[in-house]
């Protein structure tokens, strides 16, 4: 019911806007546990600032303690752009707590990220990834 | 199909309404001949113009074209039982590979998304007559042109693309379009196909500001019924707005061992019931099929019928089909046909296999020779292709007599001249053209083997190698011939035209079937894996997936690096399900009777002449180990 409110919200928004997002080229129920969140906090090994969508590569560790390298998923570059997140907003080894989605597959060590803070600086991005 | 019915009475009305309009506009500016109607008047000679911007109305389908659909939700999708378990086995991880990141959606799909989209005429300068119709989709920046010309679809053997071929005419003031050649993709992106046998007949219907889109999809592989949907479209005048969509592919998971396809077993996928779990229905409706479109389906709902745990065991539920739906592309009037492909190769089809010719100032290469009964029609075909050109060259892929058939004569209708860097023996260098082979080659042809005699003497490969590799260059470009020790058999090579960026694959790839696996000349799943993977790292993409290097299969129709992908995937997920199957101790009339490629049937399968489903299955299990 949460999930159904917060998509017709996100889907009026979208409507009344004359910007037309960029859409996932797969499908994040497919890919993702919506209903599920899990929190890391490692290290930034790469920032891809891309499109269908950008990445972020952390190596943080997992539910066992063994570290692993995280692929996030993030908004394409369009929409980074419009909040404010440039290619310039992150370095490899900055060190960065990410809160997301789980992949479905967890060998993966997918996330579909939700929030990004940089403890350093206090630095962070919170929104939906489209 | 409730706003299609809206849209038409809209349409009536609107079309009353445009009627007084063009009345007034004729009265005022005299006859509308010098194209001054308004937009979207109709205009009887020309048909409406749906040139100009438009932005998509997103309505109750928000759910399914944003965020996407959730998996195993098929509902109302008249999908085939082998559509709905190649979705079951489907894992979303498979799209973290970098090959499918940047999978456009095909022309029957990718309205569905949230795009922009542009349309403008081309007309002849000096008539005024339209040629095409343009039609630009920002998402993953695909152009469609739709031919207004009668110009005919291109025959069956030339390539397909991610928007297809379309041609259109207008029927009153519906544009309507039929699009033919669509590569592979998706009827729904939660793991459901639709297979390169789809068509596609769109109505794209103008009512001033608004245009409604309808499309219905046949496909003979995947779908049982037609699937007809349709999209409404809003002109925007403001043209801002994001039209670019490029797509680099990346490597998202690191550590995938190489050719790595992610998929689920069967019985194996842990989501089969959460989407009907979640909404509360009964799992057979969430499976989808044709029964699920229609209203007499709520009957069903009230009292649905069992469904086992496992739907890779629904056989008695619906049966599978095990007919090939599939077109064979190749010619069926005895001909030799010519199909230019890009730079300075042609593929020549009709003779057995596919043979590949590469054309130049200092003559003629080719890639194998085709049966041999088309031999004489395959010399003239290389005669019209280059009337003044010495055949100098040819190259066999492999032992085959539907590739080497036509050796002795074709050798015989050339010359190798010497001073190239690849000649025949000295002895025979001016009697014909060589033929350039791997050794294995030669040492099946000059043998017995069961009760085949060996070749005739004449077509045998003058020119082998034993290594993995040889070169040449001809006609300003190299020629890279690369050796796969054991994959269709254990003579394959793959021939790669680097200039013109043309690789010739013979039978290690086709789009007819089922890798032939001949196990009794050399030939085994794990080596047919490598060589398509080795095929994978050679070819790159133009842009997201289509064109750039061009793939000559052995048999079928011309391929870019995508159709690779798709066969790679599938070989190995079959690879899978027996290796599993083995690993569980199960015969080979078990493994058969599981039957492993029962979601791939519609498409590839055979149960009759050369290269059966069976034969394959047997080939993998036992080169894979099976007892």
């Amino acid at each position: 019911m949460k999930r159904t409110l917060l998509f017709l919200v996100v889907a009026a928004a979208s409507m009344l806007s004359t910007q037309v997002n960029v859409y996932a080229h797969h499908s994040f129920a497919a890919t993702y546990f919506e209903d599920q969140t899990v929190t890391i906090k490692g290290k930034l090994v790469q920032f891809l600032y891309r499109n269908p969508h950008s990445f972020v590569h952390v190596e943080a560790p997992d539910d066992k303690g063994e570290t692993q390298v995280w692929a996030v998923e993030w908004g394409a570059g369009g929409q980074l752009s419009r909040d404010g997140v440039t290619r310039e907003s992150l370095k490899p080894g900055d060190i960065v707590e990410i809160k997301g989605n789980p992949g479905r597959n967890p060998d993966d060590h997918r996330i579909r990220m939700q929030s990004i803070t940089r403890p350093a600086d206090g630095w962070n991005w919170k929104g939906v990834v489209q | 199909m409730g706003s299609l019915c809206r849209t038409q009475f809209r349409s009536k009305k609107m079309s009353f309404l445009l009627a007084i309009a063009a009345l007034a506009s004729v009265c005022a500016f005299g006859l509308p001949a010098y194209g001054q109607g308004v937009v979207g008047e109709f205009i009887p000679d020309v048909g409406f113009d749906l040139s100009g911007n438009w932005n998509p109305l997103l309505h109750e389908d928000f759910l399914e074209r944003i965020p996407g659909p959730e998996l195993v939700n098929y509902s109302g999708l008249p999908i085939t039982e082998g559509s709905r378990l190649w979705g079951e086995s489907w894992n979303s991880s498979r799209l973290t590979m970098p090959e499918h990141q940047c999978q456009v959606h095909v022309a029957p799909y990718i309205y569905r998304g949230p795009l922009q989209l542009r349309f403008w005429d081309e007309k002849d300068p000096q008539s005024q007559k339209i040629i095409a119709i343009k039609n630009y989709i920002s998402t993953y920046e695909q152009t469609r042109t739709i031919w207004m010309d009668g110009r005919p679809h291109p025959p069956a053997w030339a390539a397909h693309t991610w928007m297809g071929f379309s041609t259109g005419k207008w029927e009153g003031n519906i544009l309507t379009v039929y699009t033919t050649h669509i590569k592979q993709g998706w009827v729904r992106r939660n793991g459901l196909p639709e297979s390169d046998q789809a068509t596609l007949v769109e109505h794209f219907i103008r009512h001033g500001e608004h245009m409604t889109h309808v499309s219905i999809v046949t496909d003979p592989v995947y779908l049982a019924e037609p699937l007809v949907k349709s999209e409404d479209y809003v002109i925007n005048s403001n043209a801002g707005g994001n039209w670019l969509y490029p797509c680099e592919e990346v490597e998202e998971v690191e550590g995938r061992p190489r050719g790595a396809v992610p998929n689920y077993l069967p019985g194996q996928n842990p989501f089969i019931t959460e989407y009907a779990n979640m909404y509360h229905l009964p799992l057979v409706a969430a499976l989808g099929g044709p029964e699920t479109m229609y209203p007499e389906f709520e009957k069903v709902l009230k009292n649905p019928p069992p469904v086992p745990s496992d739907p890779f065991q629904k056989d008695e539920v619906v049966p599978m089909p095990t007919k090939n739906e599939a077109q064979n592309p190749a010619p069926t009037d005895g001909e030799i046909h010519i199909l230019p492909v890009q730079g300075n190769i042609y593929m020549l089809v009709g003779a057995g296999g596919n043979i590949t010719a590469q054309v130049g100032d200092m003559g003629v290469l080719i890639v194998d020779t085709g049966l041999a009964q088309s031999a004489e029609k395959v010399i003239a075909a290389i005669r019209k292709l280059a009337p003044d050109k010495p055949l100098q060259y040819i190259i066999n892929t492999h032992v085959h007599p539907d590739h080497t058939g036509g050796n002795e004569k074709l050798r015989a209708a050339g010359v190798t001249i010497t001073g190239a860097n690849v000649t025949g023996d000295i002895s025979d260098a001016s009697k014909g053209a060589a033929i350039i082979a791997h050794q294995a080659v030669l040492d099946r042809m000059s043998m017995a083997s069961g009760n085949q005699p060996p070749a005739p003497t004449a077509s045998w490969p003058t020119d082998t190698f034993l290594g993995d590799r040889k070169t040449l260059w001809f006609n300003d470009e190299s020629v890279d011939i690369t050796h796969e020790k054991a994959a269709h058999t254990d003579g394959d090579s793959i021939v790669y035209f680097r200039r013109s960026d043309v690789i010739a694959t013979g039978d290690i790839f086709v789009t007819t079937g089922y890798p032939f696996i001949d196990i009794a000349r050399g030939g085994s799943i794990q080596g047919e894996l490598d060589a398509l993977n080795n095929l994978l790292d050679l070819a790159i993409s133009r842009h997201d997936e289509e064109g750039g290097t061009y793939i000559i299969p052995g048999h079928g129709r011309l391929c870019d690096r995508w159709e690779l992908i798709e066969y790679r995937d599938m070989v190995t997920i079959i690879r899978d399900r027996i290796r599993a199957s083995i690993k569980k101790g199960l015969t080979l009339d078990q493994v058969k009777a599981s039957r492993p490629t029962m979601d791939y049937d519609a498409r590839y399968g055979a149960d009759k002449g050369f290269g059966t489903t069976d034969q394959f299955v047997e080939a993998v299990y036992k080169s894979l180990g099976g007892k």
